[in-house]
């Protein structure tokens, strides 16, 4: 592969998990949020796959398809049941509104932009360049996570979150060995599968899943 | 100013206003043929501004000249666009007269004298309209011009020509992220500056949605004319510069008549392939509550913020 | 004595001898004399100005005219922009107060009352000649005295309609608080350089400020940013501004909104730019933000506003914000060394302050106009005036067209330049500063939302306010102005015009105020006759030819829908009222409906209080007698910011009310304490 389709097509991957990240912000139905995880998902292994290329790595290969494996198929998989055994198909009411939350989301990306400039400088080259995405990723996972009400919405932050740690540690250093990528994408699995429990048993208990109404909870 | 260049602008402007009444009939026609009906044939809009043309026009009772002007100021306005922009060439002698953002400015003028005239009117209808177009128009700037950052700042220059120009040059950079982003920013600014679906529906006469047919209401014989003309040409002017914007081969790069001609016959071609993109796209989609526009073109701007820094950061 | 002498002292003297005139008159002549001897002062001034900008200087002392100190006057381009604005704001004022204080005004409220009161008109002339010698004064003690000075005089026209109306007093007491805490801020600043310094003239302090240890000096910068952002009605300074801009008499109003909030800027650039010598980046990012937040703050605040003279108000703020965005990004590129850029955006915020004045006092007087001819402000009772006050309606939508920043207007050409600066502040290749990455673009978001916001603040004053059918008795009475008030609008509106069309023709003197600051700026920014060139960024754009074309164009279409409709006339009819009705005009879209999406979208930052009752019929509760719908937008800054120092101020009263008990005894007691203490400082810092 030339190197400049290899920076055009890992840029263009990487863009997408931005794209695809920012229009989690957007969508209000949780069936067209679980369908961009399978994007990112699957725009993750093909960072990865590109590296792997690039490196002629088989273990990013193997990376590639846990990533595939678990990211795109799996988790959102869990999700699907999860959405499909409650009621709420929405996420009605954030607790910043959509328009502020995109806006916000253009600010994180450009503070992302501005803190990962001494990370990239310490390292300059192509993978880097591409660092402040994994960042913003971040970043828009944790305001997910801060400003959504629905618990699966809370699962959705978590997992763009992570999504953005992988794409920072892809791009950083070519990826972390499979072994750690797998037992860390275990590790999601496992905390899916918890807050999935955890939702149904607040539905049982509740009949929502708001989780502004666990507030009544503290004493 | 050469007589050849002179003619180069002459040219490009009768071409605009010949074809924009057929862009709005081919787009009328897909839209037709996809819902199952014969349609009308894209010559239609020509014929009714024939028609429309040979009628008297009717002011409402109360209204003053700024109702009379507004077309004639939206047209005019329209026009000098169609003259300054490199939409067959880039080596308009006219470039320097209007930059990026000065395009953009003589947009919203047009769009503020349809404002003030359906204000004019003195009914609940007009004044709808304008308070609707106006905040659209409002919340659409923020990404135009982001959008005009993330494209010249590359350059060093926001004249139109010269953004062309580099992107003939650098053919890569067509598919560069900031690019694609900006490009999608600008389509979306597009279709909320054109009034097409989903921020607007151009064929509807619903109270709830309908935002620039509200405004021009009042409007009838050679004034409706003027305006149904100069919207067609807005739309075609926006769409070609688009297409010239992100999609730049085929603009004539002198003033000499083959090259003008090819950059004629490409022009047309691509507004032609444009226009039947987005009216395939519109027959598969609703028009946006009034107050979920802002979210959009919230979408737009993050768009126009994202393409401005991934030029910087994956450049 | 050169000519800047002479015609400043001239413009004084007859300011003085006016002051004197109008004091000693009867009203139909007072208004005469004040108004003639405010022009003369301001031609003055702006001769003075003009003088001072084309490269004479002016400097002079008069020891012991002060009683702290030594009067002191200099003047360099930069104060000839100044004085050269408020003394042509000055000239047009003068002549629009003629008509607008003679008695007969449906604002008349009888003798004594009102802006045609002998105070009133006395001060009018004093408050010119002020503001006039204040980009002037070369020394500390001189500018303190001036600003005070000027301050005063502009509370004493505040007032002026007091009887009138009591908001007069609120506004006017908020004005005087606001504007001496900010004199407070700007007298610690000037006085800790001038001690730190050692010197009381302004060379002095320019020649000792690079000595000074850099937090004295970010300290003395913040001061004066604090006291001169107050004047210029910088978010959260700005309270003061929409509630004293609109009580003001109208032509008090276009001298304050246009020439003295300027003043402002004035101090910041002086302070700054000159005596500072530059300075700290984060002092500029800090009056980027600040300009920012007032730009978007004053224009969502305008665009909901329906007191048109409020909104006039708002818009001051907006557009200062805007010009305190352009000095910040000046700054910060001077202080990372790309000084060509720094004056490319000085230049244009020294445009847009020139612009502002232009458009600004076109629109108060066309408000004032307005207010006189109907007693309106509110533009949901406003309406139709176009057919009834034809001049004033065309020349206040010259003023719109410049504020709404739309070609050919005025604005539009200061603020491409703006945007011209802010867009060429990345480098074509290689990564900037992470500030300037970060801060750029969002910037340029400001301006553009600004900008698109200003046009709805604009169609909205101009469309419901001028258009379509009266919706109250008094705006259907309405009467076009004296000749006076019309003359003063359309020479405003020519300065704009001229402005709009060839704005090369301020291209020198903004070359010149540049090279006033030597440590910032290099070389002329603008160049170009008809088309405007700018150096070192390929950017061109050419006022008069567009506009050439939008005529062409129009004629062309002109022409040929003539030929095209075969001469059948245009015909009136009655608009369609939806099968059957009527529509009368309280069926008109008002101000607040014409503002309602902009309300519900910006919902989170105005907090608009919205109040509905529905009266039902006495039979059936089905039936609904009456809708009544109220909308009150709030400053949002000031219910938020405010109340909790005003508290704290007055708990500290009351603690320093506990320590006194009337007692003679306690009040001599604290004096010695206070005696000893001042001792036992002197014994032990010496």
């Amino acid at each position: 592969m030339s190197n400049g389709l290899y920076v055009q097509l890992l840029y263009l991957a990487v863009g997408g998990l931005l794209l695809s990240s920012v229009l989690v912000l957007w969508r209000r139905e949780l069936s067209a949020i679980v369908r961009l995880l399978i994007v990112q998902g699957t725009l993750m292994a093909v960072v990865a796959l590109l590296l792997a290329i690039e490196r002629d790595s088989i273990e990013l290969v193997v990376v590639a398809a846990e990533v595939v494996a678990l990211k795109a198929l799996l988790i959102p998989g869990i999700l699907r049941r999860v959405l499909r055994d409650s009621a709420e198909a929405r996420e009605t009411e954030p607790l910043i509104n959509v328009t502020a939350s995109i806006l916000t989301a253009a600010v994180l990306t450009l503070v992302a932009y501005g803190i990962s400039r001494p990370l990239v400088r310490l390292a300059p080259s192509i993978e880097t360049q591409a660092v402040p995405v994994g960042f913003a990723m971040v970043l828009i996972g944790f305001f997910v996570l801060v400003t959504r009400r629905r618990a699966l919405s809370q699962i959705v932050g978590f997992l763009l979150l992570d999504n953005g740690i992988a794409t920072t540690a892809f791009l950083l250093t070519g990826g972390v060995p499979g072994v750690v990528e797998l037992a860390v994408s275990l590790d999601v699995l496992l905390i899916v599968l918890v807050l999935q429990v955890l939702a149904a048993r607040v539905r049982l208990t509740f009949g929502g899943t708001d989780i502004d109404e666990l507030r009544d909870l503290h004493d | 100013m050469t007589p050849g260049a002179m003619a180069g602008v002459l040219l490009q402007v009768v071409l605009l206003i010949a074809v924009a009444p057929y862009v709005v009939g081919v787009m009328r026609q897909v839209r037709a043929r996809l819902e199952g009906r014969a349609g009308a044939g894209i010559g239609q809009p020509w014929r009714d501004l024939r028609k429309q043309l040979a009628k008297e026009a009717i002011s409402p009772e109360g209204s003053s000249w700024v109702f009379t002007a507004a077309p004639v100021v939206l047209l005019a306005s329209t026009l000098v666009i169609a003259a300054v922009g490199p939409f067959i060439s880039t080596a308009s002698p006219l470039d320097r007269v209007a930059d990026l953002f000065a395009v953009v400015a003589l947009l919203l003028l047009g769009t503020v004298a349809l404002a003030l005239a359906g204000l004019d009117t003195g009914t609940a209808f007009g004044g709808m309209g304008a308070s609707r177009e106006i905040t659209v128009a409002a919340l659409a700037e923020p990404t135009i011009l982001l959008v005009g950052f993330a494209l010249s700042a590359r350059v060093d220059s926001s004249n139109l020509a010269a953004i062309v120009d580099r992107i003939q040059d650098n053919p890569a950079q067509v598919l560069s992220p900031a690019s694609v982003l900006a490009a999608v920013a600008l389509a979306v600014v597009v279709v909320a500056e054109a009034g097409r679906l989903p921020v607007d529906n151009p064929s509807t006469h619903l109270e709830l949605t309908m935002i620039h047919e509200a405004m021009v209401l009042e409007y009838s014989g050679r004034d409706l004319a003027t305006i149904e003309l100069a919207a067609a040409l807005r739309l075609t002017v926006l769409l070609g510069l688009w297409a010239n914007l992100f999609l730049p081969w085929g603009v004539a790069t002198s003033a000499s008549p083959s090259a003008l001609g090819i950059g004629a016959a490409v022009f047309v071609g691509k507004v032609a392939i444009l226009a039947v993109a987005l009216a395939t796209a519109e027959v598969f989609m609703a028009k946006l509550r009034l107050f979920r526009v802002p979210e959009l073109l919230a979408g737009s701007f993050l768009f126009g913020v994202l393409a401005v820094s991934s030029s910087f950061f994956l450049a | 004595m050169n000519l800047v002498a002479q015609a400043l002292l001239g413009g004084t003297v007859f300011a003085l001898a006016g002051a004197v005139g109008a004091a000693l008159t009867g009203p139909r002549v007072r208004a005469v004399v004040a108004g003639v001897s405010t022009s003369v002062c301001g031609a003055g001034g702006l001769l003075a100005g003009i003088a001072l900008v084309d490269g004479q200087t002016y400097s002079a002392t008069v020891p012991g005219l002060l009683p702290l100190g030594t009067a002191a006057v200099a003047g360099d381009a930069l104060s000839g922009v100044f004085v050269a604005l408020v003394g042509a704001v000055a000239v047009i004022a003068g002549i629009y107060s003629i008509g607008y204080t003679s008695p007969g005004s449906p604002l008349d409220h009888g003798p004594g009352s009102g802006a045609g009161s002998r105070t009133v008109q006395a001060v009018l002339p004093l408050f010119v000649t002020t503001m006039v010698w204040v980009p002037i004064a070369g020394n500390v003690t001189t500018f303190l005295v001036l600003w005070e000075l000027m301050a005063l005089t502009s509370l004493v026209l505040v007032l002026a309609e007091h009887r009138a109306r009591p908001q007069v007093r609120t506004a006017a007491a908020w004005y005087a608080s606001m504007t001496h805490a900010g004199f407070v801020a700007i007298l610690l600043a000037l006085v800790l350089f001038s001690s730190q310094v050692g010197g009381d003239s302004f060379a002095a302090l320019r020649v000792g400020a690079a000595e000074l240890p850099t937090t004295l000096r970010s300290l003395i910068f913040l001061l004066a940013l604090v006291g001169f952002g107050s004047k210029a009605g910088i978010v959260p300074l700005h309270v003061w501004l929409p509630r004293a801009h609109p009580e003001a008499p109208s032509h008090v109003s276009a001298l304050m909104s246009a020439a003295m909030v300027t003043l402002g800027l004035y101090g910041i650039l002086r302070v700054g730019f000159d005596l500072l010598g530059g300075g700290q980046r984060w002092w500029w990012v800090l009056v980027l933000a600040a300009g920012a937040v007032s730009a978007l703050y004053g224009v969502l605040q305008a665009s909901v506003a329906v007191d048109l003279k409020r909104l006039l108000g708002y818009s001051t703020t907006e557009n200062m914000g805007l010009i305190f965005m352009g000095v910040g990004a000046a700054g910060i590129f001077a202080a990372d060394g790309d000084r060509p850029l720094a004056t490319l955006l000085l230049a244009a915020s020294v445009l847009h302050a020139i612009n502002h004045t232009g458009f600004k006092t076109l629109l108060f007087l066309g408000a004032g106009s307005v207010l006189r001819s109907t007693g309106l402000r509110n533009l949901d009772s406003l309406g139709g005036l176009v057919s009834r006050m034809p001049i004033t309606t065309a020349l206040f939508g010259v003023g719109a067209l410049a504020a709404a920043a739309l070609p050919p207007g005025n604005g539009f050409v200061s603020e491409w330049l703006l945007l011209q600066g802010l867009i060429h502040s990345l480098p074509a290749a290689g990564s900037p500063s992470v500030l300037i990455a970060v801060a750029m673009p969002l910037a340029v978001g400001v301006v553009a939302l600004t900008a698109g916001l200003g046009v709805a603040t604009f169609v909205k004053a101009f469309g419901v306010g001028f258009l379509a059918r009266p919706r109250s008795m008094a705006a259907g009475n309405a009467i076009e102005s004296p000749v006076s008030m019309r003359a003063a609008m359309a020479l405003a509106a020519t300065g704009c015009a001229a402005l709009a069309i060839v704005p090369a023709i301020v291209g020198p003197t903004l070359n010149r105020v540049a090279a006033t600051f030597p440590t910032v700026c290099d070389g002329a920014p603008l160049q170009g006759g008809v088309t405007l060139q700018l150096t070192r960024i390929a950017g061109s754009m050419s006022p008069l030819l567009i506009l050439c074309g939008l005529f062409a164009a129009a004629l062309v279409i002109v022409v040929t829908l003539r030929i095209a409709g075969r001469g059948l006339p245009r015909r009136k009819a009655l608009v369609w009222g939806c099968g059957g009705t009527r529509l009368d005009p309280r069926m008109e879209y008002t101000a607040t409906s014409f503002a309602e999406p902009l309300t519900r979208v910006f919902d989170d930052v105005l907090a608009p209080e919205q109040d509905i009752d529905v009266t039902h019929h006495a039979e059936s509760r089905y039936l609904i007698e009456s809708v009544q719908y109220r909308q009150k937008v709030a400053d949002r800054v000031e219910v938020a910011l405010y109340p909790p120092l005003l508290g704290a101020a007055t708990g500290w009263g009351r603690l320093a009310g506990r320590m006194q008990n009337g007692s003679v005894h306690r009040y001599l007691a604290f004096g010695l304490v206070g005696l000893i203490i001042v001792l036992v400082v002197v014994g032990v810092t010496s």
